[in-house]
């Protein structure tokens, strides 16, 4: 395991030092300066997506729902890389040396709306950054033997190394080999356990360990509790991810809709066919270590695999975590350094590319080391990530309409956003009773948020006609249905609720806006590289400045003495 | 009958990986060398 850890991380350290330059450039630390070509960035947004934990979370569903289970898992976590495509080629356009989408939000808003959008990425990337080095740590404790200590420390120390000095050129580039390991060792992996653990007679043989539900492809408790929960956070992850919208602007402008449907048939497979594990698991009657479905995939692969092909399992997890690690160090870099030094501290115009790398560097130390305090800690971060993912949810709606709508406000971002959180809250913890009245109010807004969501979905592709047919359809044909019963799914019902709250406080605060029109020409000049030919000679003026200033108190000081 | 397509609904998805690697090795392949060519690093 040493021995592959040091051929992983070396390998990975010596690609990054093969294209390190003594002097980066900071729109290259953050995009690489937007023209990436399909082969890097086909492979960087499907190794980005595929994280460990979705793995962990396919094999689960796989065996907790049955044979279904990895579709409602992997199936609509690719459709968020597809239905994001269409809205990502619209933000490009108007933004094309963008660095984050927060920070077209300050060129299209202000800093309230840039601020809220920053905030939610920078917790998100910082609970997945956890999440991956739990996952690793938990994995080196199972089959090595070291601690789980030990192993977060040794994948932190590994994946800042490679990362730090080039950042985004060097998580991007180490994400081809990544997906190389990954996707290789998941096409040997899932045959050989197949048919180690009986193929296809094991769906006669293990057929009893299944209930009614687990055997029906069509599984209505597949469905609404794992399925739609995540069909309705599907925009919403989307567009709160800054990895992806870093991808979406490092990507050449005419590769997007190439690089985002190979991504989306790529982490579709891979997810999909991890979780047949679940399922093969699931008609085995393996019981999961301690209770833990977590252990699942460790558990089939040390049960059914051969110690080489054990090695190739732990490249493949080590792959996947690694590859989000670097893309959330680099994107909470890039936050920081474009949004909070770029745009708030030193303003666009005054930002020295310098400063901003060491900004950039800084905070991939500083995110490292939380994470690992959080990760030691064994910090309970589902909590948080329910609350970062409702307020993805509840920004989908004033994020996509701010690119489209010219009437859209600040205010009426700021407002809606705030009070669809206001009213997640106590639906999707259940801090009010729902089985009276409020509980009909839910549903309806729910039923609005169905309407929502799916509109948004036909909107990215159809335009605007068919997005409110499609939307006023699904209204219509849910209610009966869903008024009654929906609130009886809390972790669904909250997210429809941020939906549609956000959309109806969104569209009714901008449709009092009678006057102002914004020019979207305006997002252009207002967003854009900071390292330029002008930067360039501000920095040599003032360093030259700085150096004549010091050989005259240098002479100076000579005379003295 | 039953058999074999639940198998096969557990073998499809390691052979669209396979297809997927392949589209991006080429591509890879085909930006590295391009980049060769006009003398510029591939990222």
């Amino acid at each position: 395991m040493v021995l592959l850890m040091l051929l992983f991380f070396g390998g990975s350290l010596y690609m990054s030092i093969r294209i390190s330059r003594k002097k980066e450039n900071a729109d290259g630390y953050m995009t690489g300066g937007g023209k990436i070509g399909f082969g890097i960035s086909a492979a960087s947004m499907t190794a980005t997506w595929i994280w460990a934990s979705s793995m962990y979370a396919s094999a689960t569903s796989g065996y907790t729902y049955g044979i279904s289970g990895p579709i409602h898992y992997g199936l609509w976590g690719a459709l968020m890389i597809l239905l994001i495509y269409p809205f990502g080629r619209r933000i490009r356009k108007v933004a094309p040396k963008a660095h984050t989408i927060a920070e077209v939000m300050f060129a299209r808003h202000g800093r309230s709306s840039q601020l809220m959008l920053a905030g939610s990425n920078v917790l998100g990337s910082l609970i997945s950054l956890t999440s991956n080095l739990i996952a690793g740590g938990a994995l080196i404790a199972m089959l090595s033997p070291f601690t789980f200590t030990q192993g977060i420390v040794a994948i932190a120390i590994g994946v800042l190394a490679y990362t730090l000095w080039s950042g985004f050129r060097a998580s991007v580039l180490t994400d081809f080999a990544q997906v190389l390991a990954m996707l290789g060792a998941v096409a040997i992996i899932i045959p050989v356990i197949f048919f180690a653990a009986g193929g296809p007679d094991l769906f006669v043989t293990g057929a009893s360990n299944l209930t009614p539900q687990q055997g029906d492809f069509f599984s209505s408790d597949a469905f609404f509790n794992q399925g739609a929960p995540y069909i309705a956070a599907v925009l919403a992850y989307a567009i709160g991810n800054q990895t992806i919208a870093q991808r979406l602007f490092a990507v050449r402008e005419d590769l997007i809709k190439k690089t985002f449907i190979t991504a989306t048939v790529g982490y579709g497979a891979t997810i999909i066919g991890v979780g047949m594990l679940g399922v093969i698991a699931l008609y085995a009657g393996v019981q999961p270590m301690d209770g833990d479905v977590n252990n699942l995939i460790p558990q089939m692969a040390a049960t059914y695999l051969s110690p080489l092909l054990i090695c190739v399992f732990f490249v493949m997890i080590i792959g996947s975590l690694s590859s989000t690690a670097d893309a959330d160090m680099t994107a909470l870099s890039s936050i920081m350094m474009a949004d909070i030094y770029g745009q708030n501290i030193a303003g666009k115009k005054n930002a020295n590319p310098k400063t901003m790398l060491l900004v950039g560097r800084l905070t991939m130390v500083g995110a490292t080391a939380a994470a690992l305090g959080f990760a030691s800690m064994q910090f309970n971060i589902l909590d948080l990530l329910v609350f970062v993912g409702a307020m993805w949810g509840a920004l989908v709606f004033p994020v996509i309409a701010s690119f489209y709508w010219n009437r859209v406000t600040n205010v009426a971002f700021s407002v809606a956003v705030i009070a669809a959180l206001a009213a997640f809250l106590p639906v999707r913890f259940e801090w009010v009773d729902l089985s009276g009245g409020l509980g009909i109010v839910s549903d309806v807004l729910s039923v609005i948020g169905i309407g929502v969501v799916l509109a948004l979905m036909s909107f990215g592709f159809f335009g605007l006609k068919v997005a409110i047919g499609v939307g006023a359809v699904s209204i219509v044909a849910s209610a009966p249905f869903a008024i009654g019963f929906l609130h009886t799914y809390p972790v669904l019902s909250g997210s429809l609720v941020a939906y549609a709250v956000s959309t109806i406080v969104c569209v009714a605060i901008t449709m009092l806006n009678k006057t102002r029109r914004f020019d979207f020409e305006l997002i252009k000049q207002r967003t854009g590289e900071f390292d330029t030919a002008e930067t360039e000679i501000m920095i040599e003026t003032e360093s030259a400045i700085k150096n004549a200033e010091a050989a005259g108190d240098g002479a100076l000081a000579g005379k003295d003495a | 009958m039953e058999l074999i397509l639940m198998a096969a609904y557990v073998l499809v998805w390691p052979v669209i990986v396979i297809g997927v690697l392949a589209v991006i090795i080429r591509a890879f392949v085909k930006d590295a060398r391009e980049a060769k060519r006009e003398g510029r690093q591939i990222i």
